[in-house]
């Protein structure tokens, strides 16, 4: 009997934590003004129904995902959409499920954040043939050629140029000649940003030196989400001489500008204007400036051209420099006296005369 | 009926003696081996003080979640949900330090951890469920539930904080360095910049465990010989361990044993959340996931160390040494291929000695291929220098863990009156 009794316990154990957990990871915010997530739109607003799916981090990251968020945010002002906002759970293992669930209610298009959606929008896409799907800083060709579906659309940036553009600004500051970049995970998205920043710190000062290091490796997605790796490693490089550093980490990025704040030394932040949303002022003090992936105007563009019918699908639309689609950060101030450079090389590139690497 | 504790010795005394000789004297020759290396191959990041006070950072997070297991599991309940008890501490410490400073913060990281040890006391101890199933379960919930408060008070305030981190934690803790040696005149710091053999490399190790400690650091330091005392110099220590050794002979001599292991369970949760607490406190904030698997190398460390509080301390010692190597300087990690060839040179010779020819025969083939590896490759892949401290940990243990011997009773499902 006892043994039947542990048997029952473990088992309300075990769901109870799934259950917690399935809880928690929906998180599903409708436009104030219209109360009930499917309610019926009225004759004003758009009957759209936008799905948003978060990368792994959620909505409330001060970055990435906010920015999709202010892009939604933007779009429900235009055109009165209805949306969803959905989070997958810590490790990722529900991102297929999210998306299925999106477009089985009927939400269209159907937005995913992040590479991370790669493994399984391909699938999800073929599932949902009639269901528009979009995915930030995923392509729509596959590594072997193949297309993730007529019906999918990459929404792409070029961070190697904003990041050539931040490599720009750190040698024109830097004082000893010496500067970092922080990776969150060694693939071949960081890769790209540590690719343009070197070449554009390169392009101002050939014989600068740039410490460059990961936090985890390709497989090990946890160097986007721990801040004391991040720090240790920004620590090493400001103890070895580099005064700004420049982090392309997600949520690990926050030891790096600890870092920077202990020994009295600059960082750069990545793709939102990290000066606006970090919430602190001794650290706001350390960011010298952010290197901008829009990914707000992504979002909205992409729901405007829906709204139009103008989405083609089957392709990836790419937001460079010249669409400012990525870019620096001017809050704070601190780079003002180098603006006239940075717009030199930003022209020099949009024409085409600076063709910035995207592998390193 | 005598309680079979400890394997009887016939002069306790003289046993502790040589035997703290021989750690010292290991620990001497490690350090000579250290400061061998580092003139050899030119890599000052091996004994050079950042690298130490990053050995601390990264050391001690690991050593507390050992701490944790060392007392559930003396008591006889194996405690695998470390991991979430140390989310749950991690969370307790965002969400407190940011509204009241940072020693609220480790106040409410012991309290969230110590909830999940009582969760697992209640489903181990009380209703005899397995204790790996507990522990997972413990594991999943803590992330479900941190993500679930995350959004209760967090989404949609101004407080700074989302879905996934707390806002910054409000203030720091004070923090100390030794007078004159690594502050102030600075005089160790200085010796390290010289770069003498043997006198730089102990100024530098010196100085990086003694500037700029967190009194919180300190604190937890102390915790390890505090727990040392209690679990092996007092009633309660003795009682608590009974119940993992003989929880049925612990019984009939009177020992309340449901009861001890829910203290020692309590403990254990509370020392997991303030290792989350001690992570936290690295970037001041609160993360989601940043404890990365922290507890379960808390829980191999332990295992590790023996089910001993200096053996888990070394071995968080030796993992957070390893990480911070290779973090700081990822050239540095290519000289410890001519430590561990050094190393292996010695087991050969042991084991020569000691007549087996065949261990001696791979050592010694093992020695040979790391010391041409070291002088042929200048910078390891990037793959390989991040599985390091992964990589140092477990050829240390394969090498130095044949004698380990966990509590005899420990994993077992203990109920009052019944038979094993």
């Amino acid at each position: 009997m006892r043994r039947t009794r542990g048997l029952s316990l473990a088992a309300a154990l075990l769901v109870g934590s799934l259950t917690l957990a399935a809880c928690a990871e929906d998180s599903s915010n409708t436009d104030p003004d219209e109360p009930g997530g499917g309610a019926a739109p009225t004759s004003e607003v758009s009957d759209v129904r936008v799905g948003l799916a978060f990368d792994v981090g959620g909505e409330g990251d001060k970055s990435f995902n906010d920015s999709a968020v202010a892009g939604l945010e933007l779009a429900i002002e235009e055109f009165g959409i209805t949306e969803q906002r959905v989070s997958p759970n810590d490790d990722g293992s529900n991102r297929a499920e999210l998306l299925s669930q999106l477009a089985e209610q009927g939400f269209n298009p159907v937005i995913a954040v992040g590479f991370a959606y790669d493994e399984v929008i391909a699938t999800v896409a073929a599932d949902f043939p009639d269901t528009t799907f979009a995915q930030v800083d995923g392509s729509n060709a596959v590594f072997d050629g193949t297309s993730k579906g007529p019906n999918h659309t990459g929404l792409l940036f070029a961070e190697e140029q904003g990041s050539f553009l931040a490599g720009v600004a750190a040698a024109l500051k830097s004082q000893t000649g010496t500067i970092g970049f922080v990776g969150g995970v060694e693939i071949g998205l960081i890769q790209k940003f540590e690719a343009g920043y070197v070449a554009g710190a390169t392009a101002v000062n050939p014989d600068i030196v740039v410490d460059v290091q990961y936090i985890s490796p390709a497989g090990d997605f946890s160097g986007f989400g721990d801040p004391a790796r991040g720090k240790i490693l920004a620590q090493g490089m400001y103890d070895g001489g580099a005064d700004i550093v420049y982090h392309a980490a997600g949520g690990s990025g926050l030891g790096v500008f600890q870092a920077a704040s202990e020994s009295g030394t600059l960082a750069i932040g990545v793709d939102s204007d990290q000066y606006e949303t970090i919430g602190d002022p001794a650290l706001q003090e350390v960011i010298m400036t952010s290197m901008l992936k829009r990914v707000d105007v992504a979002v909205s563009e992409f729901i405007s051209a829906f709204i139009d019918g103008t989405v083609e699908g089957g392709t990836d639309i790419i937001y460079d420099l010249s669409v400012d689609g990525v870019g620096l950060s001017t809050s704070g101030g601190q780079i003002d006296d180098i603006q006239a450079d940075i717009d030199g090389f930003k022209q020099q590139i949009i024409d085409g005369e600076i063709t910035v690497p995207t592998t390193p | 009926m005598t309680l079979a504790l400890e394997k009887p010795a016939p002069a306790p005394a003289a046993k502790t003696r040589t035997g703290r000789g021989r750690i010292w004297l290991i620990l001497a020759v490690i350090f000579v081996l250290l400061a061998v290396v580092r003139a050899v191959a030119s890599q000052p990041a091996l004994t050079s003080s950042s690298t130490f006070s990053a050995m601390l950072i990264l050391a001690v997070p690991i050593g507390m979640a050992a701490l944790g297991g060392l007392f559930a599991e003396r008591a006889g309940v194996v405690n695998i949900g470390l991991e979430g008890m140390m989310i749950l501490g991690t969370w307790g410490a965002g969400w407190a330090g940011y509204q009241w400073g940072p020693f609220a913060a480790v106040i409410a990281a012991a309290i969230f951890g110590a909830l999940g040890g009582l969760l697992h006391a209640v489903a181990t101890v009380t209703f005899g469920v397995d204790h790996i199933v507990s522990g997972v379960a413990i594991n999943i919930l803590a992330e479900g539930i941190a993500r679930f408060l995350s959004e209760v008070v967090y989404a949609g305030g101004d407080s700074g904080g989302g879905v996934t981190q707390s806002p910054p934690i409000k203030g720091d803790a004070p923090t100390l360095s030794l007078p004159l040696l690594s502050s102030g005149p600075d005089l160790l710091g200085d010796l390290e910049s010289k770069r003498w053999f043997l006198l730089s490399d102990a100024a530098g190790i010196l100085r990086g465990l003694t500037s700029g400690l967190s009194v919180i650091v300190i604190f937890a330091l102390l915790l390890i010989p505090f727990s040392w005392w209690l679990l092996w110099r007092t009633a309660f220590g003795l009682r608590l361990r009974a119940c993992g050794e003989n929880p049925w002979a612990a019984d009939s001599l009177g020992v309340p044993v449901y009861r001890m292991k829910y203290f020692a369970l309590l403990i254990s949760g509370s020392l997991a959340g303030i290792g989350g607490a001690l992570l936290v406190f690295v970037a001041n904030i609160y993360r989601e996931g940043q404890t990365g698997g922290r507890g379960f190398i808390g829980l191999a460390a332990m295992i590790f160390g023996n089910w001993r509080p200096g053996g888990l301390a070394a071995g968080a010692g030796l993992f957070g040494y390893a990480d911070a190597l290779q973090l700081r300087s990822q050239a540095a990690v290519t000289g410890l291929l001519l430590l561990v060839a050094i190393v292996l040179v010695g087991v050969t010779v042991w084991q020569t000695r000691k007549g087996k020819l065949i261990q001696a025969g791979i050592a010694a083939v093992f020695a040979v291929g790391l010391f041409l590896l070291w002088l042929t490759v200048d910078q390891l892949p990037s793959e390989f220098v991040f599985f390091t401290p992964h990589l140092t940990t477990l050829l240390v243990l394969s090498l130095a863990s044949q004698r380990l011997r966990m509590p005899a009773a420990d994993g077992l499902r203990y109920r009052r009156g019944e038979d094993k």
